[in-house]
C-alpha cells in the first residue's frame, strides 16, 4: 500500500496594500451600489436568471447564432477573402437579435406588470413605500437587463460582419441602436398596456392585440433592416442625417417620457395628483416640436410652404389627443391635491392649468394650440416683413391667408369638439360614475356624428350629377374634409366656403368655449387647505421650516 | 400626538359597491398594545374594511385613519406604518424566502445592515430561518402563512391588519400563530384580526368587532358585547335525584317552560338544559323557586357564554 503524498496547496499571495486598499473601496462602491439598485431590478433579474422562458430564449438566441454562423461561413467558403458577405450575414444575426428584443423582451415587459395583477402580488407590491415611478423604472430596468444580455451575446456576431467586409461600422452601430431604442420604447408601451386593466378576460384580449402588434413591429424592423443595409445606408457625413435623428430622438424621449409618466398616473394612488406631471410633458413636447419646427423652417427647409401647416397638423393633433384625456379627468379634487394647490397670484395664473381637473385641462389644451396659432403668425409676419434673407426664409404672400385660415379653422375644431365631448361627460357625471375613458369614447361619437349624419343628408338630398361629392358648407361639421378642402384650397385662395366655414366654425367653438366657462371657473376657485395637524407635525419633525424662508412667487 | 391616540381609527367607513353596502357607516378604534378581533359571516365586509385600511381600496364615504393619518389622503405615510397580511399569499415563482423578504425589506427602501438583520429577525420570529433558501412557491400552506406574516412584518410597522391568519392552518401552527400575535401586540403594536376561528379570538383579542352585512353590531369586549347587546343568556344544566324513569325532568321542563327567562330547552334522561337570560343572581333565584317547588336538584351547572355564542346570539346569518 502506496502512502498517497499530500497534494499541494495552493497558496494565493496577499495583495499589496495599495491593491487591497482598491479592491476595498471597490467593493464598497459595489456594495453602495448595489444597495441603490431598484428593488424590483434586483427582484426580477433574481427571478429571471432562474427562469425557464429567459433560459429558454437564451439558449435558442445562442443557437440560431451559431447555426447562422456555420450556415454563412459555409456557404461563403473561400469568398471570404475577397468578397463582401458582411451585408447578408449581418441580416441574419440581426434578424435573430431583433425577435427576442422586438417581441420577447416587450412582451414580457407587459406580462411583468399584468402577470403581477393576476397574481396580486402588484398589490403586497403597492402597498409598500416603492412609488409608481419607482415600480415603472423596476419593471424597465428588467427589460434593459435582458436586453443588454441578448445583445451582448450576440455582439460577437455582429463585430464578426464587419471583418467580412461590405459593411461600414456606422451601418452596424446605427442598425443595433434602432433595435435597441426600438425593445425599449416598445418595453415601455408594454407596460403601459399592463396597467390599463386587471380584469383577466381584457388581460386576453390585450395580450393578443398585443403580441400581434410586437410581430407587425419586428416585421417593420426588419424592413428598416433591409433599407438601412441594402438600401439608403447610413451617411454620417450628411448633416441632414443629424439633424433628422436628432429630430427624431426629441420625438422619441418626449413620447417615452410620457408613456412612463402615464404608466406611472395609471397606478399612482387615485387621490394623488396624477395630471400635473403628465401636463408638464406635454407642454415640453409642444415646446420642443415648435422648436424643432423653427429651426427647420429657418434652416433646411427654408419656408417651404407645406412646413407651417404641417406644423400646425402636429401640434394640432397633439393638443386634440391630449385633451381629450385631460378632459376625461375627474373634476373633483382630493384633499391632497388642494394642499398642494398654487395660491400665489403667479402660480394661481400660469400653474392653475397644470392642475388636474377637465376644465383646466380643457382650457391648457385651447391655449397651447392657440399659441401655435399666433407662433405661425408670428413666423408669417416676420417672413413678410422682412421679405427673406439670409437668415430668415422667403415666404409666398399668397399663402399667408391660407395658412392663418388653416391655423384658426383647426384650433377652432379642436376647441368646438373637445368642449361638446367635456358638456356631455359633465352631464353624464351627474347621473353615472364614469372613468377617463368615457372622454375619448364620447369623442370617437361626436366624430362619427360629425362626419356622418351631414355625409349621408347630402348623400339623400344631393342630386347624382348635382355635386354629390363635391364639398358644401353642410360639412361643416366635418373637420376631416373641411381642412382638407381649405388644403385643396391652396393654390386658388380662399373661396366663399372657406371664408364662411371661418365665421361658422370659430363662433360655434366661441359659443361651446363659453359654455364651459362655468365649469372651468369652478376648478379655478379651488383654494389650498392646510394640512392636517398630523401631517404638519410629521413634516416639521423630519424636517424643519428655515427661519428666513422666502416664499416662492410661484407657490 | 400622545400615546394614547388611536393607532387604528374607522370614522363612519362607507364602501358601496353599486347597490352592495359592502361597509355601511362603521367606526371603532384600536389602541397600541391591542389586539382587536374582526369577525362577521362570509360577505359582512370584514375583507373591504380591511382593504381600505391597506390603502388598496378607496371607502365611498368616511375615513379610515392609521396613527392619525389618513388611508384617503396620506396613504404614503400610513404604509411605513402598515402591515398587512391579506387572505392570500401572494409568492413569487423563482425566488427564495430569504429572497422574498428581502425584496420587501428592500421596497420599504431599509438598507444595508438594517436590511440583512431585519430579514434575519423575520425568519427567527416566523421560524423560517431553516428554510431561508427553498422556493417561496414549494412551502406548505402552513409555512406561506407564516411567510406572509413574515413579510407584513419586515419593516417593524406599528399596526398589523391581519385578515383571517390562521386560515387552513393544523392545530399546532394555529397555536404558535396566536402567541406571534400576543406575543406582537405585547411589543406595542396595535393588531387588527379578523377571523373565522372564534374561540381563538376569544383567546387573543381584547376586544372584538361584529360586523354583519356591512353594519357593525357590537364593539367591546366579550363580557360588553354580551351585556350590551341583548339580557345575558347562560347555559345551565340541571340533573335530578333517582329520576330513572324521566318524570321529574319531564315535570321539571314543563316549569320551566312556563318562564319567560328560559329558551332552547331541551329534556334528555334525568338532566336539562337550557338557556337562562340573566344575571349570576337571577340564576340563584331560579334554583332557590325549582327547590321550593318540590324538585330534587342534585347538580346545577351554569356556564358563560363564549364568543361563538355571543356572536350566533349578535348575528342572523344574513348574507347580501
Amino acid at each position: 500500500m502506496s502512502t498517497q503524498a499530500p497534494s499541494p496547496t495552493l497558496e494565493l499571495a496577499a495583495p499589496s496594500g495599495a491593491v487591497a486598499r482598491w479592491w476595498k473601496t471597490a467593493d464598497r462602491a459595489l456594495a453602495w451600489a448595489g444597495e441603490r439598485l431598484n428593488p424590483i431590478l434586483v427582484k426580477e433579474t433574481r427571478q429571471a436568471l432562474k427562469s425557464k422562458q429567459f433560459m429558454v430564449t437564451f439558449g435558442l438566441l445562442l443557437a440560431c447564432g451559431w447555426i447562422w454562423s456555420i450556415i454563412g461561413v459555409s456557404s461563403i467558403g473561400p469568398g471570404a477573402w475577397h468578397g463582401e458577405s458582411g451585408p447578408e450575414m449581418f441580416m441574419g444575426y440581426y434578424c435573430i437579435l431583433a425577435f427576442p428584443l422586438i417581441v420577447i423582451v416587450p412582451f414580457a415587459a407587459f406580462r411583468s406588470l399584468a402577470g403581477e395583477q393576476e397574481d396580486r402580488t402588484y398589490e403586497l407590491m403597492s402597498i409598500t413605500t416603492l412609488g409608481p415611478r419607482q415600480i415603472v423604472r423596476g419593471k424597465l430596468g428588467s427589460s434593459v437587463m435582458q436586453m443588454l444580455i441578448y445583445l451582448s451575446a450576440l455582439s460577437p456576431c455582429l463585430a464578426f460582419t464587419y471583418m467580412l467586409r461590405g459593411l461600414d461600422f456606422p451601418t452596424i452601430l446605427f442598425s443595433t441602436l434602432y433595435v435597441s431604442l426600438g425593445s425599449l420604447a416598445l418595453s415601455m408601451v408594454g407596460l403601459f398596456l399592463g396597467t390599463l386593466t386587471a380584469e383577466k378576460h381584457w388581460q386576453i384580449m390585450l395580450s393578443v392585440a398585443w403580441i400581434a402588434g410586437l410581430l407587425y413591429a419586428f416585421g417593420g424592423s426588419i424592413a428598416l433592416a433591409d433599407e438601412l443595409i441594402f438600401g439608403w445606408g447610413i451617411d454620417v457625413l450628411d448633416a441632414e442625417f443629424w439633424q433628422v435623428n436628432a429630430a427624431i430622438f426629441t420625438a422619441y424621449v418626449a413620447y417615452f417620457v410620457l408613456i412612463f409618466y402615464a404608466a406611472a398616473s395609471r397606478i399612482t394612488f387615485s387621490t394623488d395628483n396624477r395630471s400635473t406631471r403628465l401636463r408638464a410633458v406635454m407642454f415640453v413636447q409642444f415646446a420642443l416640436a415648435t422648436a424643432w419646427m423653427a429651426w427647420f423652417w429657418v434652416g433646411p427647409v427654408r419656408g417651404e410652404d407645406f412646413a407651417l401647416p404641417v406644423y400646425l397638423m402636429m401640434v394640432g393633433i397633439h393638443w386634440y389627443a391630449m385633451g381629450v384625456f385631460m378632459t376625461g379627468e375627474s373634476p373633483e379634487l382630493s384633499l391632497r391635491v388642494k394642499r398642494r394647490l398654487p395660491q400665489s397670484f403667479l402660480g394661481r395664473g400660469f400653474l392653475t392649468w397644470f392642475n388636474p381637473g377637465p376644465g383646466t385641462g380643457y382650457v391648457f389644451a385651447t391655449v397651447n394650440l392657440a399659441a401655435a396659432v399666433f407662433v405661425v403668425l408670428f413666423a408669417v409676419v416676420v417672413a413678410e416683413s422682412f421679405h427673406g434673407g439670409e437668415f430668415l426664409p422667403q415666404w409666398d404672400s399668397d399663402h399667408v391667408e391660407q395658412t392663418l385660415a388653416f391655423g384658426v379653422l383647426f384650433l377652432s375644431y379642436v376647441v368646438a369638439y373637445l368642449g361638446v365631448g367635456l358638456l356631455l361627460v359633465r352631464m353624464l357625471r351627474r347621473a353615472v360614475r364614469v372613468g377617463i375613458a368615457l372622454a375619448p369614447i364620447m369623442q370617437i361619437l361626436l366624430l362619427l356624428i360629425g362626419c356622418g349624419v351631414p355625409w349621408v343628408v347630402q348623400m339623400l338630398t344631393f342630386p347624382d350629377e348635382g355635386g354629390r361629392w363635391d364639398y358644401s358648407l353642410l360639412q361643416a361639421p366635418d373637420p376631416f374634409w373641411s381642412l382638407g378642402y381649405v388644403v385643396d384650397d391652396w393654390q386658388s385662395g380662399l373661396s366663399d366656403d372657406t371664408g364662411w366655414l371661418l365665421v361658422i366654425v370659430p363662433l360655434t367653438a366661441l359659443l361651446v368655449f363659453l359654455l364651459n366657462l362655468r365649469g372651468v371657473a369652478h376648478e379655478v376657485r379651488q383654494v389650498r387647505i392646510a394640512k392636517p395637524k398630523r401631517v404638519a407635525e410629521e413634516d416639521a419633525e423630519k424636517l424643519p421650516p428655515p427661519e428666513s424662508a422666502r416664499p416662492s412667487p410661484w407657490d | 400626538m400622545p400615546a394614547s391616540h388611536p393607532m387604528i381609527e374607522l370614522r363612519n367607513l362607507h364602501r358601496y359597491f353599486d347597490e352592495t353596502r359592502a361597509v355601511d357607516n362603521v367606526s371603532f378604534r384600536v389602541y397600541a398594545g391591542q389586539v382587536f378581533g374582526y369577525i362577521g359571516p362570509n360577505g359582512a365586509g370584514k375583507t373591504t374594511s380591511m382593504r381600505i385600511l391597506a390603502t388598496l381600496d378607496l371607502p365611498t364615504a368616511g375615513d379610515a385613519l392609521i396613527d392619525g393619518f389618513s388611508v384617503v389622503n396620506d396613504p404614503d405615510r400610513v404604509r411605513y406604518r402598515l402591515g398587512f397580511m391579506p387572505d392570500y399569499f401572494g409568492t413569487y415563482a423563482n425566488v427564495n424566502v430569504r429572497e422574498y423578504l428581502d425584496f420587501f425589506a428592500r421596497a420599504y427602501q431599509i438598507r444595508g445592515q438594517r436590511r440583512h438583520d431585519a430579514v434575519e429577525r423575520v425568519m427567527g420570529f416566523t421560524g423560517l430561518d431553516v428554510l431561508a433558501e427553498k422556493p417561496t412557491n414549494g412551502l406548505s400552506k402552513g409555512m406561506k402563512q407564516r411567510l406572509c406574516l413574515g413579510r407584513s412584518l419586515i419593516h417593524d410597522p406599528a399596526v398589523l391588519v391581519l385578515d383571517e391568519p390562521a386560515a387552513g392552518l393544523d392545530p399546532r401552527a394555529r397555536i404558535e400563530v396566536r402567541s406571534m400575535i400576543r406575543s406582537l401586540a405585547n411589543e406595542g403594536k396595535a393588531i387588527l384580526i379578523s377571523s373565522h376561528i372564534l374561540t381563538e379570538l376569544a383567546e387573543v383579542c381584547d376586544e372584538v368587532a361584529i360586523i354583519e352585512q356591512g353594519r357593525l353590531l357590537a364593539v367591546g369586549s366579550v363580557d360588553e358585547i354580551r351585556n350590551q347587546a341583548r339580557p345575558p343568556q347562560n347555559a345551565v344544566e340541571v340533573r335530578l335525584l333517582d329520576d330513572v324513569a324521566g318524570t321529574g325532568a319531564a315535570e321539571l321542563g314543563r316549569w320551566l317552560g312556563d318562564r319567560s327567562d328560559v329558551k332552547e330547552l331541551n329534556v334528555n334522561g334525568d338532566s336539562v338544559r337550557f338557556l337562562h337570560a340573566g344575571t349570576p343572581e337571577d340564576e340563584a333565584s331560579l334554583l332557590r323557586s325549582m327547590i321550593e317547588a318540590g324538585f330534587r336538584v342534585i347538580a346545577f351547572g351554569s356556564k358563560d357564554q363564549t364568543l361563538e355564542d355571543v356572536f350566533m346570539q349578535v348575528t342572523e346569518g344574513r348574507v347580501q
